[in-house]
């Protein structure tokens, strides 16, 4: 525990370094990535000697003399931590050629320490054991968010977006501690003990309230809104520490609730995954009709949420029936993509980042071909897609293949929970194909093909830092795909404190690393023989180069390639009415037609219905209220005195 | 051994029968046809030539083909031909082996959207999107078989007690299933009535407008790739139907091959007695074997 103590004092460090020194932009960025890169190496030298222990380690400390602090590291944090400290490094290493601008030394001196800042408050919140503990934390955690996505604040788009963030987080916020407060009454104490014993009753209230709150963090459909608007808002390597890193925070919040409350009801497990169904098949198919490349990215967050939502859901179901098996694999498969999606999505949003530095922009429909004068970025990021697609050899499958087991597990339980389980397996499959459309388009249209515009055009390739963790992260995920044993064993151990993995015969787990492991590299063996066997069939032969074959049209322009849009149109366009899809088309009348315009939007419906349901009628409500607020200061003294004195006689 | 045997037979006989659909459509035509070993005869062509490629690709276009033959080769090292056990089998190997398939897919499309062809990218988001919703079919059949047989293996599908047949106590069922897969096969493959093979204009194509720009040994691989591809298909087909398993291994491997026959005929029947669907009508076929597996499904459930 002191160890991991020090990582936090040395993250912390690495935060206030850079305003000490805001002068020396090169140096306080390199003191920031050493001090970071330091602390994140001690924390997980700190996991691993308590990984070794079996015991969970305590630590209190008295605070203004009403509570107390305390802090305890069991295997759920420990899995919810490595994700932390392996890859905020490479996030900050990007960092050090993304914020290259050093006219803004001050500014980035700032967003290097709410940078430090976010690393500590996810920290804190994994560690904490008690309910003050966690709300600091997290308060603490949003907070340094808020401001680290209002890097660009004289932009209006930023502040608006970065508003609504505030107000989902803060919303989600007062669920969270509304849950607390629920507990904390039934159990008459701030600890996380005991929380178990409170009645039936109390405890669905506070599973409810608690799954709100942190499913606005963790962007479950229609809690998500804020992420596809904060993330374009963001920088990108703040963006990539959100997504990758933070929204996890409110997965491990819904799994802490479910374990302390350790209640083995269906309703926890229904709610979940189809909360989770939803959120996956929904975020992957808004991901596909976005043509704005951060915004889709976010999207496909929302979507992998939804597949890690499906794997926890298994695993409590699997508890909630006894079937030990299934809850293991459904929450080793929850848990791998949880680490997993920690390294695909900032690796995404970091080729993202380097699109929209070189290009000026993020719209998909814009750009192509870069593949060729950005191969760095090009490469890692076709890898990422291919991981995050969840397909073999790479690391993306390896968790849904957990998720696809821990389903199949769960066909054969009764009723409710039989069906399911299979509509777990359908949407799985359907988010597959989807995410496997949306990242083939993404691609596809940005990295291949010809440049749609002039933006796309003559670039140099990034700075070295962001090459390096860019390559890094995607080795990381061909690491893991070929050689996943390692990992699925943590996954599996990850909830050891809490649910013991005694009755499960051991055969069952192995076997299915082991078999995953050989078939991955005998796939990539495959693959390399036949791009040998490919390399001697084409020896001696002639080969030239000339342009593509348009059907017999010699005059193409790179204007004709085929758009995201119409790419994505049809498959978006099945899912209707769950997108809301607009089309406006003016039409071409007369012989001669003049202008005619076309354009096709397509609208959140969680976004709409937040409109028409709440925001239009709260703001109806409060202008009849507008009255109260007239400007006269001493009437607003007044109002504090009454309100004072009202609470005073009354409570 | 005899594992790699069978598979190297698979391995060599496949490109036979895509011969035998082209035989049976002539018949239909009242054509001579071309000769059964036509395929052959196209893949040593082919790979006596070299390519021409366009200014616009990059090494992702040579990837799409050897992605998509590596993925359909594995596939096959999981199958049981003729009751030989496979190379590869553990639980959960089919979810693996459809998902080595999309990666091949993924490949196939990326490739496509690398020669910046307005018509391949239409193509590719065909692809796509039926590929999509024939998956969704395929889980369900395999949650279907789970039900059945419990368990997520190729091989354990059609050995033991419980083999999956249609001779077997579940066979009416079964039947439901047969046809969702042979729809599947259709889509899978694009044959007709999803895609032609034999069309002629590139708006309409789906698989075939995707590898317009491929050429010489690429183009070979990709054909070897489809070639095993429907043989896996029709191999899972030709495995439900078969009614007995024979004591002897040739005449065990005759038999396998009998039907095997027998599911590529049906194929060449099918491709000359229907008409080639619209393109926004083809999700519905596919929903149709789609709702068929999952009516099956729900039967099942009056069983355990």
């Amino acid at each position: 525990m002191d160890i991991l103590f020090t990582a936090v004092s040395l993250v912390l460090l690495a935060g206030v370094l850079p305003l000490l020194s805001y002068r020396w932009f090169r140096f306080f960025k390199t003191v920031h990535i050493t001090a970071l890169t330091a602390g994140c190496l001690t924390g997980l030298y700190g996991l691993y000697t308590v990984w070794q222990q079996q015991d969970v380690p305590l630590f209190s400390y008295p605070w203004l003399h009403a509570f107390t602090l305390s802090f305890s590291l069991d295997s759920l944090s420990t899995v919810f931590l490595l994700p932390v400290f392996l890859v905020s490094p490479l996030i900050a290493l990007y960092g050090y050629h993304y914020l290259n601008k050093a006219e803004d030394c001050w500014r980035v001196a700032v967003s290097h320490f709410f940078f430090s800042l976010l690393i500590v408050a996810m920290i804190l919140v994994t560690l904490a054991a008690n309910m003050v503990t966690f709300a600091l934390a997290w308060e603490l955690m949003s907070l340094s968010s808020y401001f680290l996505v209002m890097y660009d604040y004289e932009k209006e788009e930023t502040q608006a977006a970065d508003y609504l963030y505030l107000l989902f987080t803060q919303t989600g916020a007062l669920c969270i501690f509304a849950a607390f407060a629920v507990i904390s009454t039934s159990t008459g104490s701030l600890s996380f003990a005991q929380i178990e014993q409170i009645p039936h009753g109390i405890k669905l209230v506070a599973f409810f309230l608690a799954f709100i709150g942190f499913g606005s963090k963790a962007g479950i459909f229609p809690l998500h809104i804020w992420l596809p608007h904060a993330h374009p808002a963001a920088p990108s390597h703040v963006s990539a520490l959100l997504s990758g890193v933070m929204i996890k925070m409110g997965i491990y919040g819904i799994l802490r609730m479910y374990l302390l409350l350790d209640d083995p009801t269906p309703i926890f497990p229904q709610t979940v995954l189809v909360c989770g169904m939803v959120t996956g098949v929904l975020g992957v198919v808004y991901a596909l009709g976005k043509r704005d490349l951060k915004r889709l990215l976010a999207y496909s967050s929302i979507e992998n949420i939804g597949v890690i939502l499906i794997g926890a859901g298994l695993g409590m179901l699997g508890i909630s029936s006894g079937n030990r098996i299934m809850a293991a694999f459904g929450f080793a498969g929850c848990l791998l993509h949880v680490f997993n999606h920690a390294l695909f999505k900032p690796l995404l949003f970091m080729g993202a980042g380097v699109i929209l530095h070189k290009t000026g922009t993020r719209h998909i429909d814009q750009l192509g071909g870069l593949m060729k004068t950005l191969p760095v970025t090009g490469r890692t990021f076709l890898t990422g897609s291919v991981a995050i697609s969840g397909l073999p050899p790479l690391n993306g499958f390896i968790s849904e293949f957990l998720i696809y087991y821990a389903a199949f597990l769960g066909l054969g339980l009764q009723g409710s929970s039989f069906l399911l389980s299979m509509f777990a397996i359908i949407s799985l499959a359907i988010i597959g194909g989807l995410a496997a459309g949306c990242f083939t388009k993404v691609v596809g249209l940005v990295f291949l093909g010809e440049a749609r515009s002039k933006k796309g055009q003559n670039l140099v390739e990034s700075g070295r830092t962001m090459q390096a963790a860019m390559i890094l992260l995607a080795l990381a995920c061909l690491l893991i795909g070929i050689w996943p044993e390692p990992l699925i064993h943590l996954a599996f151990c990850g909830l050891r404190d809490f649910i013991p993995l005694a009755g499960v015969s051991p055969v069952v787990l192995g076997d299915i690393p082991h078999n995953l492991t050989l078939t991955a590299r005998l796939f990539l063996g495959l693959l390399l023989v036949t791009a040998a066997l490919r390399h001697l069939l084409y020896r001696s032969k002639p080969i030239s180069r000339s342009s593509t074959w348009g059907c017999g049209f010699s005059q193409p322009t790179s204007r004709m390639q085929y758009t995201g849009t119409s790419y994505a149109m049809s498959m978006v366009d099945f899912f209707r009415p769950f997108v809301k899809v607009r089309t406006e088309y003016s039409g071409i009348s007369k012989i001669f037609p003049r202008w005619t315009g076309y354009a096709h939007k397509i609208e959140d419906i969680a976004e709409i219905a937040l409109h028409r349901a709440l925001v239009r009628p709260l703001l109806w409500a409060l202008g009849k209220l507008r009255w109260i607020q007239h400007g006269h200061i001493q009437l607003y003294i007044g109002y504090i005195i009454l309100t004072i004195a009202v609470l005073l006689l009354v409570v | 051994m005899e594992s790699f045997i069978s598979l190297a037979i698979a391995l060599l006989i496949a490109p036979l029968f895509p011969g035998i659909i082209l035989k049976v459509k002539a018949l239909f035509a009242g054509k001579k046809g071309p000769p059964l070993l036509i395929k052959y005869f196209t893949l040593a062509k082919l790979l006596r030539k070299g390519s021409v490629y366009s200014t616009s690709t990059t090494f992702v276009f040579l990837l799409g083909p050897i992605v998509a033959c590596a993925a359909a080769v594995m596939a096959l090292l999981f199958f049981p031909f003729a009751g030989v056990p496979p190379l590869l089998s553990f639980q959960g190997d089919v979810i693996v082996l459809f998902y080595i398939l999309g990666v091949g897919r993924f490949f196939t499309i990326a490739a496509a959207l690398d020669t910046a062809s307005p018509f391949e990218g239409m193509g590719a988001a065909r692809e796509a999107f039926f590929s999509t919703l024939a998956e969704a079919t395929i889980f369900v059949v395999l949650i279907f078989f789970y039900r059945l047989n419990g368990s997520l293996s190729l091989a354990t599908y059609f050995f033991g007690s419980q083999a999956i047949s249609l001779a077997g106590p579940h066979g009416a069922l079964l039947l439901l299933v047969i046809v969702s897969l042979f729809m599947i096969l259709l889509t899978e493959n694009s044959r007709v009535p999803v895609d032609d093979p034999a069309t002629h204009l590139e708006l309409t194509m789906i698989h075939e407008v995707m590898i317009l720009d491929h050429s010489g040994p690429d183009l070979a691989l990709i054909e070897l790739g489809s070639f095993y591809k429907l043989f896996f298909y029709a191999a899972f087909i030709s495995c439900l139907i078969k009614p007995l398993t024979l004591t002897d291994p040739v005449a065990n491997t005759l038999l396998f091959y009998g039907l095997m026959t027998v599911v590529y005929v049906a194929i060449g029947v099918t491709e000359s007695i229907t008409a080639r669907l619209k393109m926004n009508l083809v999700p519905k076929y596919i929903l149709t074997s789609f709702a068929l597996g999952f009516f099956a499904l729900i039967l099942t459930l009056e069983l355990v």
